[in-house]
């Protein structure tokens, strides 16, 4: 009647039960398993990220710079690694002989301590950048009871070991040391090192450990300046005691080397981290650009050494109304060489209305004036020549002697060396090498020809009519014993805010060069708005002759005058 | 037996590497200690190098030799270059 119905398929005798349960308790771990899986292999970055948020922590750290050194390996400018101490206060076993070990450590009052303590919720920096005296005392706790929940973070400092020396050139570096002026900015790239975070893991009682990458730090490059340490030191020595004698508003001394372009020292007045004057100060150079323009009339044929120039009553009408005087001699007749050396204004206006205001503004150009001088300084100033279509007859012979035209001390300089190395414009250089952790050197400073200027000729004549200002003329004060040194003052009254020129306001200068026979140092000295009345012959020669004198002695120049 | 001598196996190799752990946590905290030295006297180090950059710096010799040598900067003229011929 009934029909027997089909046998089940499960049969639920123990055996199969057995099977059953272990079929289950299997699927988890395979479920576990099979997420493990899933989790290891597509979700690996987001579970990787998390373990490394939890165990590390990132510090945003100081970078380790390379260093700044002078042409012989003087370190100007230096990282030095020290340490903030910070409190983890969450770890500190006993509140006040951690404070007092720290007041006591840091020579800090206890007071100052106490009181970052109550503000911070938990960690807080006792101090910054301490010396590695306290810094070896707390390193040598930090295992100690004492020392659990100090901190001693790395970080650097940087350090000029000369002190102000050749700040304005070397520039500054901020706080997480990034080259903000002068050469820290030029070079930073080469300078620092690109780790702008460092990884670190926290231990059980709060110390933080560092990674390895940390002693990594050896990939940043050293710059070598072409700046000779002694020499700036030299020219900053003499330049400031000068500057402070006569009260002026700034100072600025350079030591050029005359055959190559390299800057040896470039000494400013006031140091300000970065602005070196050498390469930003404008100024009208007054009677020391005479010489440029002599040279370029010279050089161009319109007049010949041995022409007269006239001088009739010492007075000259440029134009209607226009009077130029000489007031420092009375002949009526000067030759170039005493055109120099009375450094007189009729004279070299005249020269210039010869030489025509195209040919002047050409070789003005050719002497690097208007241009900068590629020397890369940060905030570099290009001076200024207006366009000669718009000088008037006036305008052009005020350029003669060195007005209505904005220079800089290392153009001036810079032209100078080339009158005295035979009429070649030399790149100037400031930095001499970079040198790479590889070992890989770049030089910077090879001797780069920009163009002649005048002929070599021109440059033995302009040597000798040079040579007469410091021997006889208004250069007196320049004169070294046994050496021919030549060069050129300059006194130049300075811009009135009123209009037209301020006749108590002076900007006096002295440029030359030594020995004439064969020239291996220039060098220009410029003092701005001296309290006391001044003159080129007077303020700016003794500080030159003060500053050649040491350049001759430290490279043992020999004389080249055989009676003294 | 058997399970006895797999027992043993185990609890040696258990005891080898709680041994080790131990020595690798003793070597640990002396490397520790060393870094932390080499890093105290790379500290002292610098701070001596800087030292020496300063008192070597032109200034500081110019001073020490002026004020207690009663030294004088020599005119170039002075100075007699010896040349080998």
């Amino acid at each position: 009647m009934f029909k027997k119905s089909a046998p089940s398929p499960f049969v639920f005798n123990v055996k199969s039960r057995m099977r059953v349960a272990g079929l289950v308790i299997l699927l988890a771990p395979l479920a576990i398993f099979g997420r493990l899986f899933y989790m290891q292999t597509f979700l690996y970055e987001e579970f990787s990220s998390k373990a490394e948020r939890a165990i590390y922590n990132y510090l945003a750290e100081d970078r380790l710079r390379g260093k700044i050194l002078d042409v012989n390996g003087r370190e100007m400018a230096e990282s030095v690694r020290t340490h903030s101490c910070g409190v983890n206060k969450r770890y500190v076993l006993d509140k006040n002989k951690t404070v007092n070990f720290l007041a006591e450590t840091l020579e800090m009052p206890k007071k100052r301590i106490l009181e970052k303590w109550n503000r911070a919720s938990n960690f807080f920096f006792v101090a910054k950048k301490i010396k590695p005296d306290k810094y070896i005392k707390i390193s040598q706790i930090l295992r100690t009871r004492l020392g659990q929940g100090l901190e001693l973070t790395p970080e650097y400092e940087r350090i000029h070991p000369y002190g102000n020396s050749a700040l304005d050139l070397i520039g500054a570096s901020n706080s997480k040391n990034y080259g903000l002026s002068g050469i820290e900015q030029m070079y930073n790239r080469e300078l620092s090192q690109d780790i702008s975070k460092k990884r670190a893991k926290r231990a059980r009682r709060g110390e933080i450990i560092y990674d390895r990458k940390l002693k990594e730090e050896l990939s940043v490059a050293n710059v070598y300046l072409t700046i000779d340490a002694v020499a700036q030191f030299y020219a900053e020595s003499a330049l400031w005691a000068e500057v402070e004698k006569i009260g002026a508003k700034h100072g600025i001394a350079i030591v050029q080397e005359t055959k190559t372009g390299k800057i040896l020292a470039a000494a400013s007045y006031p140091v300000k981290d970065g602005q070196s004057l050498a390469f930003q100060f404008t100024y009208e150079p007054g009677s020391t650009l005479k010489s440029i323009a002599i040279s370029s009339a010279l050089d161009a044929g319109v007049v010949q050494m041995t022409d007269s120039i006239d001088m009739s009553g010492r007075r000259w009408e440029v134009s209607r109304g226009k009077i130029v005087q000489d007031n420092q001699h009375d002949k009526d007749f000067l030759s170039i060489p005493e055109i120099l050396q009375l450094s007189s204004n009729i004279g070299a206006g005249k020269i210039a209305l010869k030489l025509g205001a195209k040919n002047l503004f050409y070789y003005f150009k050719a002497f690097g004036f208007g241009t900068k001088t590629d020397i890369n300084f940060n905030g570099e100033s290009k001076g200024y020549v207006p366009p000669y279509n718009k000088w008037t007859v006036v305008d052009t012979a005020a350029k003669g002697y060195g007005y209505g035209i904005a220079v800089t001390p290392i153009q001036l300089i810079n032209a100078y060396s080339a009158i005295a190395n035979g009429g070649i414009l030399m790149q100037p250089h400031i930095v001499d090498r970079i040198e790479y952790a590889g070992g890989k050197v770049d030089k910077k400073s090879k001797p780069v020809k920009i163009r002649r200027v005048i002929q070599k000729e021109t440059s033995d004549m302009m040597k000798k009519a040079l040579q007469s200002v410091v021997e006889a003329g208004s250069g007196k004060r320049a004169r070294i014993t046994g050496y021919q040194v030549a060069g050129k003052t300059g006194t130049a009254e300075k811009l009135s805010k009123e209009g037209g020129y301020a006749k108590r306001k002076h900007i006096v200068s002295f440029c030359g060069f030594a020995p004439v026979s064969d020239p291996q140092f220039t060098v220009l000295v410029v003092l701005d708005d001296p309290d006391k009345y001044s003159f080129g012959s007077s303020a700016a020669a003794p500080v030159f002759k003060e500053i050649m004198e040491r350049m001759l002695a430290m490279k043992g120049i020999p004389p080249d005058q055989v009676d003294f | 037996m058997k399970l006895f001598g797999l027992v043993f196996i185990i609890a040696l190799f258990g005891f080898g590497v709680v041994m080790m752990r131990i020595e690798i946590n003793r070597s640990g905290r002396t490397i520790s200690q060393l870094q932390n030295e080499v890093e105290v006297k790379e500290a002292r180090n610098q701070y001596l190098q800087l030292e020496i950059s300063r008192l070597s710096s032109p200034g500081n010799i110019t001073r020490q030799a002026e004020e207690k040598l009663g030294m004088v900067p020599a005119k170039p003229h002075e100075i007699v270059v010896l040349e080998d011929k």
